[in-house]
């Protein structure tokens, strides 16, 4: 083991590592063994590993206790559970009693984790762990627990070639799997976190020598529910598996971000949320998320740029050109990588800055090459690409001659849908002195099926939801002298006014709620559902969720996402407008992502997980924000942006921006057709 | 030109000035002539006259002399338009394209315009193109950037003219813009407005009508991140981010000063431009100017509307309670600079001193303020229960803790000439003592002494009004339109009824309790009825006037009823049979602009020599670490890489960097082209490709020996520890300043600007007269300075005798004077151990430095003036005469700007330093004016009165609402006396001051901390003053300040940038790597959770303390819960949060 490979190792775990620490471990008798060591205690808040972080003498305890224990038993039980994220998830569903008997490790399943509550479980009355908390481990606490947590493996050495070992078991585990693997030599995050079972990670956030992600997942009943289904699947997260989710997609109910508990919400018209940040916010504002935040973003798009490249790192591409000398040979090589600059030559071309977790490289694209230019003008600051294209002489340079973006694969099948209607609608601006009542009641009463023809009441008897893709309310403070603009001022009558309004609407119409940046939550996306306060005042049916959400609405996959990013597609992707903004929402699913530029109109919350990755892919992508309506397909995937019931703000009227009101998209559930109602 | 007209006096003043800067530049051009520096000369050209000015900065040969013969027959402005055309037409300057020739024009006219000193012409404007309409005929596009805005409107709007009148001449059409064009100038313009500031903004009808009918088409460079939403990608608009120039001289300019184009498009008879009618007739509907005209004077509200957390709002627009405007000027007021006294100043908790900015109501938008004790000052309600009115600033300190109300904050002076030159109807005047002395002497005959007319006792003033007829004097004149008619019948039936008075001692006594209990001790304070409070019993003396005007006889029975009028004031005057005029009819309010400032100026980060050391002297670009770095174990010592332009000895050709080689000759630079490689001599483009040549290149420095061989050089032992030099040149071709000098510099602790020159920048305050005992000199002194007598013509003999101030003489702060004693040492080390020169200053005090010469730099222009430090003073600002600051086109509103030392200035200047980017040329000494002639000065300057006392048509006037341009032809302007000897001498002044810097030292705005400290300061203002709303200054204050500072930093933290903090790299984004790719050091945040939640806590408190509206208190409320939302793990957060606190504590 080298010390780059020390460094690797660490930044794999998402930690930053001091020279002195690199240099201590490097010393050390076994440095693998060590830096396992030091990787699986140290404190998750800690951003930087330096010498005080590793804890030679709990090491030498722990070495000596390791020594009693079946190491033959323990590797080949760490390989399993390692290689098979499918076994893992079935085993914990399968066999969920079987939690170890640790002593320290209160059993996840005997009282706290059945609460529907499960956030609150804590460990705070057992009081040895309020010893291990408040104390300086003692190393022979630490060893024994260490013994159950961490099982060296002789056969894997470093943490990153673990990925490249081929699917090989599917046996069920050992019971004590689902604790030590967390903590083992994983280096899949969202696998790690997932499998991090609820009542590990209640000890590592109380317990800091333990902590390792502060997530803390546990909604059992919930996520059983799920387990099941997903122990049917022989598929894992998407991150373990190689194909392109295509394949999962056609699995009814398997979802690539099994990170989250789901809430079901049962009924004739049943909604599962399959992936909402409302209750999961781990930001607390540090540098080292925005990281994570990132290399979530890039490990889960190059998954799937790599099932269709063969992409190397792009640090061995320096190395590579080191070695080269003269024989200057133009073989073809593709990276995958995020951009991070995009500027443009004196004579023309483009030149991308690609960059993966090793390191990064410009690409330049040639102006002669008009399709591949057109393509890359194209190319967003942060998205996620693989390019294909041989290297300068000086090595300094890729000529691309490919460029491929995650896109959806073309195989993906038409999904048989449900039965019913669904109707979305965006932008209502509760509040606002342009929101359009009379268009917006005329609606009111055709939902009630008091149209006054016989087609509308039918159509009416047939929706089985209603779809809010966020700004219900016009909200305050939004933009300068707002107040100048408003019909009610204070926001919570404002959500009142606008609970009153909903609450017309008949029980057999599921209504989602998702929230925008009008909406009295917070600003930064992903955005949490509105607070139960403001929930509180509608009807109980009501499914509240966050922006964006995943959901299914019996059987049908449907992504909201209040449309944020739109303002930024349309400044800078050639050929998108404000006019057509089902065009916006396209170039978001070529890139299998919501948001991809940063730092522009869309003020993020940098998150475990980046929820704005589309993926899988859904049946119906539905947004708003912009105030004109949209339909489009796109390889059997809807795409809606619903107008709005505002009419035209002062500030539309400034930048020209001519809204469509009221006019409701409402899709047939059954083939994804759209149709479009006017009510103004 | 023509000559200075003046007195032999002044000529002689004039003339040493010259003759003194004559041989300092012989002193310099001796020693630079050792080839010490870039060039072997000194590099500010001097300028006599405007003329000169433009030539020097614009380059175009020939225009000086054309200007010279155009001035005599013709305006400014038309003089302007007409070199203008001849540059166009090619009469003068040579050049090669007609688009060269119209940009030249442009540029000349518009340097004609701005007197050929502010940087405008040549910054502001970045090129001249010709474009192309869709009927394929041409048109000029003028692409202005940011520096335009240094121009004034009114040059901006008429450079657009001069584009217009000089196409004509050489046949270039009109531009016919595209309706998408159209609406992108209507779109930008808002936006600009949004992002920027525009002090005017026209309506969307009128950006149209401009931008359809303007025959030049006015384009610029993007100046602004924001970019347009709806208009983008136009193909004859370059950018789709904001042009601010474009936006500036489209709103400020022709807008808002169409009146002044359409003056000059009358006289030129140019068609095309009826158009400005419609934007004139537009305008001017429906303004409050239509209103005032009819008799009424309106609230403003405008200089509150964004107010700044910790700058305290004296007085809401025109409430009672708030400044009382008083005509006249004092010798350090006028030119935007307003005086008040200085028991104001300490009593409005010292946040306004010398040079403080005020944003006022009116007549401008803003003015420095100065104090002036021979106005009144505030009028206070003691916890005693006294109310006193506060003149002196001694007894205001010791009253200050003892002050429950500021019941009024006392008068403003404010001068004529402000009004006019705002051109702002005259306010009415209230009756004051200046006006009663006409009165009284038009109609009493008798003798009375000066001071017993000034602070008469309550008999003589009844005996004059009675026996006279003279209307009652303001001293016993009280605020009757203050109250209403219940309040007067309330208050009067209290005096009859309970009221007890005393002929004997004059003083009336009323019963505190029941005072308080039914208001009348409110109502008492309303009419500034001045009371003490003793046992009980509420005193004022003298009040038998305050008696008969309620109507009451002397032994307070009822004389008469109250007539039925709801006018106060007459019916005091029915009721007593006296003329009784309005005490208080004008009030202005005003709220803190900027703090004062005096400091010296230092780059960020401070350098003291313009060497490049790159990150070899770490983070303070220390050169002395720089000279002991080394880049790696074995690297050699002192050895760094950085820029440098590389020259050559044409003799013995070696290479160097420096401007004279070992051998003694002069080097040259080295010439390269980048792109082919190449080596080119005598030229400065590449013969092969035609780029720009440069001679930077990357070089590997043996620091070490340089910097050990600059402190021998200077015969300096090598001890200092901290010599601050630069990270990386910005000029050009690399040119650094020779060590010796930063060696020098580190040695007497002195900072350089971009130029290489030492500066100390102050607030701008006019002074017109001094005194040699408040300026820190004596008489004997002044008179050596050519000071031969004082104001009245009496020969200067004391120290206390107040002598009119000569137009270049300076006084600066005694912090100025020490910095300028340093640096004047510094220069003399310089010459004597660097070029080898006798020294010139042999300062050893700054008494020494008295009559030395000074530059006088203005920021955002080009052009320096010669002054003369005659003084010091303890106020944190520098006073000079009026026409030095209009002729840095100044006025005293706040501004500030620097001095340096001559001798610093002609020795250390090069062109060669300066930055070769936009706007790298204002702010340093291209050209120096060297004589100050009122004509070419700002036209401001023009309208500041002189005269000793007001006419008494013009309180008359002011009663009227007139217009002030109604009065010039009455009033004794500068305008009046251009052109005589009288410009320069004789001024007088109307109200007289005993101390130019009496007041506290510094505003508490600067001594306070923290913004909260200084947040809580305010509002504990806004409590005690009477004319001020503290709700209402609460919820600006949150609504102007704090939400969208956190808003803003919210919002920047979602969307914010990373940072190196080894090297300093910034990031877009954070590096998938998470350490920094460059250095591998640690990446951080720019902005971090303290930094949005800073005012969180204090906006809330402010909020429910303070009962700001809902609205207000629900954005703080959805704030709050955003930022919890963001910042709080939602998870964690359940298992209580203390738990995770501990858990993430580091």
């Amino acid at each position: 083991m080298e010390k780059k490979d020390i460094i690797r190792t660490v930044m794999e775990k998402e930690y930053q590592i001091s020279p002195e620490a690199v240099e201590l471990i490097y010393s050390s008798n076994s440095p693998e063994d060590l830096l396992k060591y030091v990787l699986s205690t140290v404190n998750a808040s800690v951003i930087v590993i330096s010498i005080e972080d590793i804890d030679l003498e709990g090491f030498d305890a722990f070495s000596a206790g390791e020594s009693h224990s079946d190491k033959i038993h323990a590797s080949s039980t760490e390989e399993r559970k390692i290689l098979s994220g499918t076994s893992i998830l079935s085993s914990r569903s399968d066999n969920p009693s079987s939690e170890p008997d640790s002593f320290l490790v209160p059993d996840p399943l005997s009282e706290p984790v059945l609460s529907s509550e499960p956030d609150v479980i804590t460990t705070a009355s057992d009081p040895s762990i309020k010893l291990s908390q408040d104390d300086v481990p003692d190393s022979s606490v630490q060893g024994i627990v260490l013994d159950k947590a961490y099982e060296p493996d002789p056969d894997i050495p470093d943490a990153s070639n673990i990925q490249d070992i081929p699917d090989a078991s599917n046996t069920p585990n050992t019971p004590n799997t689902l604790n030590t693997q967390s903590i083992t030599v994983l280096s899949d995050e969202a696998l790690a976190s997932d499998l991090a079972s609820d009542s590990f990670s209640s000890v590592k956030t109380t317990t800091p020598t333990f902590s390792f992600h502060p997530s803390l997942d546990a909604n059992r009943p919930v996520s059983s529910f799920f387990g099941q289904e997903n122990s049917l699947s022989s598929i894992p997260s998407n991150r373990s598996f190689r194909t392109e989710p295509s394949s999962s997609t056609s699995e009814r109910g398997i979802f690539s971000s099994s990170i989250d508990e789901y809430k079901h919400y049962p009924g004739k018209n049943p909604v599962t949320v399959v992936s909402d940040i409302t209750g999961h916010s781990t930001c607390v504002g540090e540098y080292m998320q925005f990281v994570q935040y990132f290399r979530d973003r890039y490990s889960r798009l190059s998954e799937i740029i790599r099932s269709r490249i063969n992409a190397r790192p792009i640090e061995s591409l320096k190395r590579r050109s080191f070695r080269r000398g003269g024989d200057g040979g133009s073989e073809e090589i593709s990276i995958i990588g995020m951009v991070s600059d995009i500027n443009s030559t004196t004579n023309g071309h483009k030149i991308l800055s690609l960059e993966d977790p090793t390191g990064s490289f410009s690409v330049l694209i040639r102006n002669s090459d008009k399709e591949l230019f057109e393509l890359a003008s194209k190319i967003l600051l942060d998205e996620v690409i693989g390019v294909t294209g041989s290297i300068t002489n000086d090595g300094s340079l890729m000529i691309a001659t490919k460029l491929i973006q995650p896109d959806v694969p073309n195989n993906v099948q038409r999904r048989t849908g449900s039965h019913g209607k669904a109707i979305l609608i965006s932008d209502v601006h509760v509040g606002s002195s342009q929101f359009m009542e009379d268009a917006w009641l005329d609606f009111l009463d055709f939902l009630k099926g008091e149209s006054d023809s016989e087609d509308m009441r039918e159509l009416a008897a047939s929706v089985r939801y209603l779809v809010v893709a966020g700004d219900i309310v016009d909200g305050i403070g939004i933009y300068p002298d707002q107040e100048l603009e408003l019909d009610i001022l204070d926001v919570y009558d404002q959500y009142r006014k606008a609970a009153e309004y909903f609450r017309e609407i008949p029980e057999h119409i599921r209504v989602i709620i998702s929230p925008g940046n009008h909406d009295a939550v917070r600003q930064a996306e992903p955005q949490p559902a509105l607070p139960e306060s403001i929930q509180a005042y509608f009807s109980e049916n009501i499914v509240f969720v966050g922006n964006p959400a995943f959901l299914e609405l019996d059987g049908v996959r449907l992504l909201i996402y209040h449309g944020r990013s739109i303002d930024d597609l349309v400044a800078s992707v050639p050929g998108v407008s404000y006019q057509e903004p089902a065009g916006a929402v396209l170039e978001m699913l070529k890139r299998r992502h919501l948001a991809p530029t940063y730092g522009s109109r869309v003020s993020i919350s940098p998150e475990k997980k980046d929820y704005f990755i589309i993926d899988p892919v859904p049946d119906i992508i539905h947004t708003g924000h912009v105030h004109t309506l949209g339909v489009q397909h796109y390889k059997n995937v809807l795409l809606v942006n619903s107008g709005t019931w505002q009419g035209q703000t002062e500030f539309q009227k400034r930048v020209n921006l001519v809204p469509v009101p009221a006019r409701v998209p409402i899709v047939d559930l059954e083939n994804f057709d759209v149709k479009i109602l006017p009510f103004d | 030109m023509g000559e200075t007209i003046a007195s032999t006096e002044m000529h002689e003043y004039f003339d040493e000035l010259e003759a003194r800067l004559k041989e300092a530049i012989k002193i310099a051009n001796a020693a630079r002539a050792r080839g010490g520096d870039p060039k072997p000369v000194v590099e500010i050209p001097l300028a006599k006259d405007l003329a000169d000015r433009v030539e020097n900065l614009i380059g175009v040969e020939g225009v000086a002399a054309k200007i010279r013969v155009l001035e005599e027959k013709m305006s400014r402005e038309e003089c302007a338009l007409e070199i203008g055309r001849q540059v166009a037409e090619g009469e003068v300057g040579n050049f090669t394209t007609k688009k060269d020739a119209v940009e030249a024009a442009i540029r000349v006219s518009m340097a004609v315009i701005t007197e050929g000193v502010v940087a405008a012409p040549i910054e502001g404007i970045n090129k001249v193109e010709l474009g192309k309409n869709d009927d394929g005929s041409e048109y000029i596009r003028i692409f202005y950037s940011g520096p335009i805005r240094s121009a004034g409107g009114t040059a901006q709007a008429l450079s657009v003219l001069v584009g217009d009148y000089v196409r004509r001449g050489i046949g270039i059409d009109r531009y016919k813009p595209r309706p998408e064009e159209v609406e992108r100038y209507v779109e930008e313009v808002v936006l600009y407005k949004r992002v920027a500031s525009l002090q005017y903004m026209p309506s969307e009808d009128e950006i149209r009508l401009i931008v359809k009918n303007c025959p030049v088409c006015i384009d610029g460079d993007p100046t602004e991140e924001a970019e347009v939403e709806g208009h983008r990608d136009l193909e004859r608009i370059g950018t789709n981010r904001i042009r601010g120039g474009m936006c500036l001289v489209l709103a400020e300019g022709l807008a808002l000063k169409a009146p002044k184009v359409k003056k000059h498009v009358n006289k030129l008879h140019m068609d095309g431009w009826d158009w400005l009618d419609i934007l004139i007739g537009g305008t001017k509907t429906g303004g409050d100017e239509e209103d005032e005209q009819k008799n009424k004077i309106k609230p403003k509200d405008k200089y509150i509307r964004d107010l700044i957390a910790g700058r305290p709002v004296f007085s809401h627009p025109s409430r009672p309670g708030g400044f009382r405007l008083r005509y006249g000027r004092s010798r350090n007021t006028s030119f935007a600079a307003a005086g008040i006294n200085p028991a104001t100043m300490v009593l409005l908790d010292d946040f306004v001193t010398n040079g403080t900015q005020l944003k006022v109501e009116r007549p401008g938008k803003a003015a420095a303020m100065s104090a002036v004790d021979s106005i009144e000052g505030p009028t206070v309600r003691l916890h005693s229960g006294d109310l006193v009115r506060v003149d002196d600033i001694k007894e205001a300190y010791e009253l200050r803790s003892q002050v429950e109300v500021i019941v009024d904050i006392g008068e403003i002076l404010i001068n004529y000439g402000d009004f006019l030159e705002n051109n702002h109807p005259l306010m009415p005047s209230p009756y004051v003592f200046e006006w009663w002395h006409y009165d009284y002497e038009a109609a009493c005959s008798e003798k009375i002494p000066e001071d017993e007319l000034k602070d008469p006792s309550s008999a003589l003033a009844l005996r004059l009004a009675e026996e006279y007829d003279v209307p009652l004097h303001p001293k016993f004149t009280y605020l009757w339109h203050d109250i209403n008619r219940t309040e007067f019948e309330a208050l009067r039936k209290f005096v009859a009824e309970r009221g007890n008075f005393s002929v004997e001692d004059g003083i009336l006594r009323l019963p505190l309790k029941a005072c308080m209990e039914n208001g009348v001790k409110l109502v008492l304070e309303k009419l500034l009825v001045l009371h003490r409070v003793k046992a009980d019993t509420i005193l004022i003396k003298e009040a038998l006037p305050f008696i008969l005007c309620l109507g009451l006889d002397c032994h307070l029975k009822e004389k008469a009823q109250i007539p039925d009028t709801d006018d106060m004031v007459n019916a005091a005057a029915l009721l007593s049979g006296f003329k009784v005029l309005p005490r208080a009819p004008s009030r202005i309010g005003a709220r803190m602009g900027r703090p004062e400032k005096a400091n010296l100026r230092k780059m960020s980060p401070a350098a003291q020599v313009l060497f490049p050391i790159g990150n070899a002297g770490g983070l303070t670009r220390n050169l002395a670490v720089a000279s002991n770095y080394s880049a790696s174990m074995n690297g050699k010592i002192g050895e760094i890489e950085v820029e440098m332009g590389i020259r050559e000895c044409p003799a013995c050709g070696k290479e160097t960097y420096f401007w004279r080689c070992d051998c003694g000759e002069y080097t040259r630079p080295k010439l390269f082209c980048l792109r082919c490689k190449i080596e080119v001599r005598n030229s400065e483009t590449c013969p092969k490709c035609g780029r720009k040549l440069t001679s930077v290149a990357n070089v590997k420095l043996d620091f070490h020996s340089i910097y050990k061989q600059a402190f021998e050089n200077v015969g300096e032992r090598e001890k200092t520890d901290l010599i601050k030099g630069v990270k990386r040149l910005m000029n050009g071709q690399m040119t650094p300043e020779p060590l010796e000098k930063g060696i020098l510099r580190a040695k007497h602790d002195v900072y350089i600007f971009k130029d290489g020159t030492v500066r100390y920048d102050m607030s701008d305050i006019p002074l017109t007269h001094i005194r040699a005992d408040e300026i820190g000199i004596t008489a004997a002194k002044l008179q050596e300075l050519g000071y031969v007598e004082d104001v009245y013509g009496n020969p200067l003999e004391r120290d206390d005798q107040v002598v009119c101030l000569k137009v270049q003489d300076l006084v600066i702060s005694y912090d100025g004077g020490e910095y300028m004693l340093r640096t004047a040492q510094y220069v003399d080390d310089l010459l004597v151990k660097y070029y080898g020169v006798e020294p010139y200053y042999n300062a050893k005090t700054i008494q020494d430095l008295v009559g030395v010469l000074l530059i006088g730099l203005a920021p955002h222009t080009s052009a320096g003036v010669l002054g003369r430090l005659i003084g010091f003073t303890r106020a944190s600002v520098g006073y000079a005469h009026p026409f030095f600051h209009a002729s840095k086109r100044r006025n005293c509103d706040g501004d500030e700007d620097c001095i340096m030392l001559l001798m610093d200035g002609i020795l250390n200047f090069s062109r060669a330093y300066l930055p070769e980017k936009r706007g790298g040329k204002m702010d340093a000494p291209l050209v120096l004016t060297t004589r100050i002639d009122p004509k070419e000065v700002d036209k401001e300057a023009h309208n500041i009165d002189v005269p000793a006392r007001y006419p008494l048509e013009f309180y008359r006037a002011t009663q009227e609402i007139k217009n002030p341009t109604e009065l010039e032809g009455i009033m004794d302007l500068v305008s009046s006396r251009l052109g005589t000897p009288e410009q320069y001498e004789h001024f007088m002044f109307t109200h007289d001051t005993s101390d130019i810097a009496a007041g506290p030292l510094n505003s508490s705005y600067k001594t306070l901390g923290s913004m909260i400290e200084k947040m809580e300061a305010q509002l504990s203002l806004a409590n005690k003053i009477r004319a001020v709303d503290a709700p209402d200054v609460a919820e600006r204050v949150l609504k102007s300040h704090f939400l969208p500072d956190l808003l803003g930093n919210l919002r920047a933290f979602s969307r914010q940038r990373m940072r190196c903090i080894k090297c300093g790299e910034k990031f877009r984004r954070p590096p998938l790597t998470g350490a920094c790719p460059k250095c591998g050091g640690n990446v951080i945040l720019t902005v971090h959770e303290g930094a949005v939640r800073k005012y969180l806590e204090i906006s809330k408190e402010i909020g429910e303390r303070y009962g700001v509206s809902s609205y207000t208190q629900q954005r703080i409320e959805l704030l709050d819960k955003d930022i919890c939302s963001l910042f709080e793990n939602h998870r964690v957060k359940q298992l209580g949060l203390s738990d995770f606190m501990s858990g993430s504590a580091r």
